[in-house]
């Protein structure tokens, strides 16, 4: 989560304006979930183990928040493998 | 001049962490609105902590305090200091050897409906935190002012403010970006317009830059908008004028107009797609 959040809110600007761009960006959307970063991860983790107990996951799993303007969504997406 | 509308409207200044510039913003605000011929009462809240009668200048005429308005020592005319600069404003002292828990939201919404048979409008100037004494703030008022600066803990503390005032079920909320440094924003180096717009999703009111007249202002106990060439003069009576409604350009802010073709392109910036 923390890293995909990270990834997304490109890292590339390296002003100081643009850390604290990316640094709030982290920190609203945890602050408004009551969540952390840690948090995230683990739940993530969690989510994919429970579905892969019943179904086999092909490819690379995806959980992550999405927001717009102050609201915002869990998004899950994992591929599965059919027969 | 007498009271121009019905019923006055409450509004609340405020902001989660302390010293960005919300009894200023009260003040100066108050004072512009006056002077446009309004009637306005300015209610410190700030109890154990009170700056707006420094900032006003109207320290040595304070004679009694909300609480012994509260209280019943005094009546809420008696309490109300006029400000002999301006034909209609008034203020509503905090007490300072008291705090704030010694009153409630019910008693703040009492006093607030006698002064809206007064006046146009009542500024409430709210402590730091979001404690009783927020709670206290935010009770009575109709509309919300948050002050915020170009700066993350701010910012972060502005949008916990936001979120408050919206599940205590707030339509009207506005921001007031002050101290901003054009020349720093800029060079990269301080977050812009933009910026906090895009972080805190609410309706621009105002944006006041740095200005070393506020400091001079304060010094004094003039409202700084009683300096015409200063910068900060300027916000102040624009940020006046629209809280009557009325529209007026935010002078020489490039991002502003940028912000505004994002937001036509759609809010999802950051959808993460
Ligand atoms: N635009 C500005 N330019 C320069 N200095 C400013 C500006 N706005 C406020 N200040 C200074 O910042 C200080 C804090 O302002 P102010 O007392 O209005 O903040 P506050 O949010 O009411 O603080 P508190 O949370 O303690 O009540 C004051 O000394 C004031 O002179
Ligand atoms: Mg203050």
């Amino acid at each position: 989560m923390l890293d995909f959040l990270k990834r997304v809110f490109n890292a590339e600007d390296k002003s100081s304006k643009g850390q604290a761009n990316n640094r709030l960006r982290l920190v609203l959307t945890h602050d408004r979930l009551g969540t952390s970063g840690l948090v995230m991860d683990a739940m993530k983790e969690e989510i994919i183990q429970v579905i892969a107990k019943h179904m086999e996951i092909e490819g690379v799993p995806e959980v992550k928040i999405i927001t717009e303007g102050r609201h915002a969504a869990m998004d899950i997406s994992i591929p599965l493998k059919g027969r | 001049m007498g009271k121009k509308t019905a019923e006055g409207q409450v509004i609340v200044v405020t902001s989660g962490k302390g010293g960005v510039g919300k009894t200023t913003t009260v003040a100066n605000v108050a004072s512009s609105l006056a002077r446009l011929g309004h009637k306005v009462v300015v209610m410190d809240l700030d109890i154990g902590l009170k700056k707006l009668d420094l900032i006003l200048g109207l320290e040595n005429r304070v004679i009694y305090d909300i609480i012994q308005v509260i209280e019943g020592e005094c009546t809420l005319k008696q309490a109300l200091v006029k400000d002999k600069r301006f034909p209609d404003l008034y203020m509503l002292p905090a007490a300072q050897t008291r705090n704030k828990d010694d009153i409630t939201p019910d008693q703040v919404k009492q006093l607030c409906a006698q002064l809206k048979k007064e006046f146009d409008y009542i500024f409430i100037d709210c402590p730091a935190g979001i404690e009783q004494g927020f709670r206290n703030a935010i009770a009575a008022a109709d509309r919300a002012i948050v002050v915020t600066n170009p700066e993350v803990s701010a910012v972060r503390d502005a949008d916990r403010i936001i979120g408050m005032l919206e599940s205590a079920n707030f339509k009207d909320i506005k921001l007031v970006v002050n101290r901003i440094r054009n020349d720093m924003v800029k060079s990269g180096d301080m977050l812009s317009i933009d910026d906090l717009l895009e972080h805190l999703c609410i309706d621009l009111l105002g944006v006041v830059p740095e200005d070393q007249n506020v400091v001079v202002s304060t010094n004094r106990g003039e409202p700084i908008i009683l300096n015409e060439h200063a910068q900060a003069s300027t916000a102040f009576n624009n940020i006046a004028h629209r809280t009557l409604g009325e529209q007026v350009d935010f002078p020489t802010f490039d991002d502003i107009t940028l912000w505004t073709r994002i937001k036509s392109l759609g809010r999802n910036m950051f959808s993460g797609r």
